[in-house]
């Protein structure tokens, strides 16, 4: 029997506040262990937490770029559960009225991934084993988290890790979080069941908690689908439970039964008000998104032009995006830019991370004033290249590195007669392309550029040897 | 009516250790204090619904860094934090 694979996904993402959700300590990653602490993130008795406005604005920025209703009314919930992460013995969360719900968001496919909602809260402290003893720092304590939950809406591994990748995507466009998984910023707790294909009913899902690396999400996915199908066809019967990835053994294994809702007896946080928000505050929260990726990536392949691949890597990288925007200002054709930036500024940025922090020592203003050069034919291919790698090493505008001289290039006739000239010269290279040794024709060409100290337009170079050999 | 069971989950998920014979009397005492809390629905309302007491909404900080606790202070209270964290005892 075949099965399908039924899957939701919870994830939490760590906005990129300053400071804390309820007091000023700051979010910086990387600490000593407790040195950004005060009462209110050890939870001591008699502190009252203040909500960060930013979290609501971020959180509502979150919602809105996925298709989300905003709840004019919301507030904070207790979720009381007893475990050292959290020195309050509940977590400040939200329950039945989360700032956002009912958005999607729309895979490749077509396909709409339905989320049910999306609530702010607080992380937890970390806990560090060793030599069987725990210990716990409460750095992390308090670092406010967006959580977005979506309807069991997946049916296979890669819808799974396209949906991931668009969100991560869409929140790092729209700022609210760097989303970097290996420093668990952004972070995934899978729910997973099968049921025979066909069939209506959903079967016993299990979750695996907090997967921060699409390598051990698909292999716990994967195990996780097998493992439910190995004990449905031995006859028995999937338990609801938390499970926990391995990656040592790619096994998943039982953490512990799972919580229904009500175990964790949630209550309205008594210390915190009401947050109320207009709908004139949530259009001009609107108002100020940035352009998503599904916009940008459509925009540069119906109007720009580019391959669905090429324009698909620069969408990819936020900051390669804007500069790409920035230095397409007036071009023509665009296409050189995006070409120019993957094949040769890209050489300097061979990683993921690199491309992502996209330090580049020139401004997208400098490559406009090159490519507009290109544009107008003021300046050919070779020389423009050549030229964008000394601007790339010397971060100078391409007015300092290329003279009136070069920018005239070389017109028709002036070119035909250093062509006539080197046809005439090189009497051995003509004879032997007419031969068929076509390798000839390049050593011509490049007697053109010498001349011409490479200023000449290849193509044009390229189109008179033709009709001078023929 | 709260039962046996409910009272022995609270006392699971609250890591609270209740003895067998405690059962009863706790099981009763709960009662008595939900029975008591329940009077409030018998309440007549004429008024609109409330979100909260205090009748209050949007009270924010702006995102704005504070200094945090010298660690020391954090740690003052703490048995072997020697080592700068909050060392965990073995659970029951």
């Amino acid at each position: 029997m075949t099965y399908e694979l039924v899957s939701g996904l919870e994830t939490h993402i760590e906005l990129s506040t300053k400071t804390k959700i309820f007091c000023g300590c700051t979010t910086a990653f990387g600490s000593e262990p407790n040195t950004n602490c005060c009462p209110i993130c050890i939870g001591l008795p008699g502190t009252l937490p203040k909500l960060n406005h930013q979290v609501v604005r971020y959180a509502i920025m979150a919602g809105l770029a996925t298709n989300c209703q905003i709840n004019n009314i919301s507030k904070m919930d207790r979720k009381n559960y007893v475990y050292p992460d959290l020195s309050k013995a509940y977590q400040v969360s939200q329950f039945d009225k989360p700032l956002c719900k009912n958005g999607y968001i729309t895979l490749d496919s077509g396909k709409k991934i339905n989320i049910l909602r999306i609530h702010i809260e607080e992380d937890a402290g970390k806990l560090v084993h060793e030599r069987g003893d725990t210990f716990v720092d409460y750095n992390r304590g308090g670092v406010p988290l967006i959580e977005i939950v979506t309807e069991p809406d997946f049916r296979s591994i890669d819808e799974v890790k396209e949906y991931v990748e668009k969100l991560q995507l869409i929140m790092k466009y729209v700022g609210v979080s760097d989303c970097k998984m290996q420093e668990g910023s952004l972070r995934c707790d899978v729910n997973i069941s099968v049921r025979p294909q066909g069939e209506e009913k959903l079967g016993t899902r299990t979750e695996i908690k907090n997967m921060n690396s699409f390598t051990f999400m698909a292999k716990a996915l994967q195990y996780e689908y097998d493992r439910q199908i190995d004990v449905i066809e031995s006859g028995e019967q999937v338990i609801q439970e938390t499970r926990r990835y391995n990656d040592d053994t790619g096994e998943t294994e039982s953490m512990r039964g799972k919580e229904d809702a009500h175990d964790y007896r949630y209550f309205r946080e008594p210390d915190l008000v009401t947050i109320s928000t207009t709908d004139e505050e949530i259009e001009q929260i609107r108002s100020l998104l940035p352009e998503l990726p599904s916009a940008k990536l459509d925009r540069y392949i119906n109007e720009y032009g580019i391959s669905a691949t090429d324009a698909a890597i620069i969408a990819k990288y936020r900051k390669v995006a804007e500069f790409f925007d920035e230095a397409c200002e007036g071009v023509k054709a665009q296409k050189i830019v995006s070409n120019l930036i993957i094949s040769q500024i890209f050489r300097r940025f061979p990683t993921d991370g690199e491309k992502e922090d996209f330090e580049i020592s020139i401004t997208a203003k400098m490559l406009n004033d090159l490519v507009l050069l290109i544009d107008n034919g003021k300046l050919n291919m070779n020389l423009a290249k050549s030229t964008l790698e000394k601007m790339l090493d010397t971060g100078k505008p391409v007015s300092e590195l290329v003279s009136e001289k070069d920018l005239s290039g070389v017109d028709e006739s002036a070119l035909r007669q250093i062509c006539e000239e080197i046809v005439s010269a090189n009497p051995s290279a003509v004879s032997d392309f007419k031969n068929g040794k076509t390798n000839a024709f390049k050593s011509l060409i490049g007697g053109v550029m010498k001349a011409t100290k490479g200023r000449a337009d290849a193509m044009l170079a390229t189109k008179i040897l033709e009709e001078l050999i023929k | 009516m709260i039962t046996r069971e409910e009272i022995q989950n609270i006392a699971i998920l609250s890591k609270l250790f209740i003895d067998e014979n405690e059962l009863d009397t706790l099981t009763q005492d709960m009662a008595q204090i939900i029975t008591f809390a329940d009077t409030i629905n018998t309440a007549v309302e004429e008024l609109e619904d409330f979100e909260d007491i205090n009748n209050l909404s949007n009270v924010f900080r702006e995102d704005e860094v504070l200094p945090s606790y010298d660690r020391s202070l954090i740690l003052k209270n703490v048995d072997g934090g020697e080592n700068g964290y909050f060392p965990v005892k073995k659970r029951v």
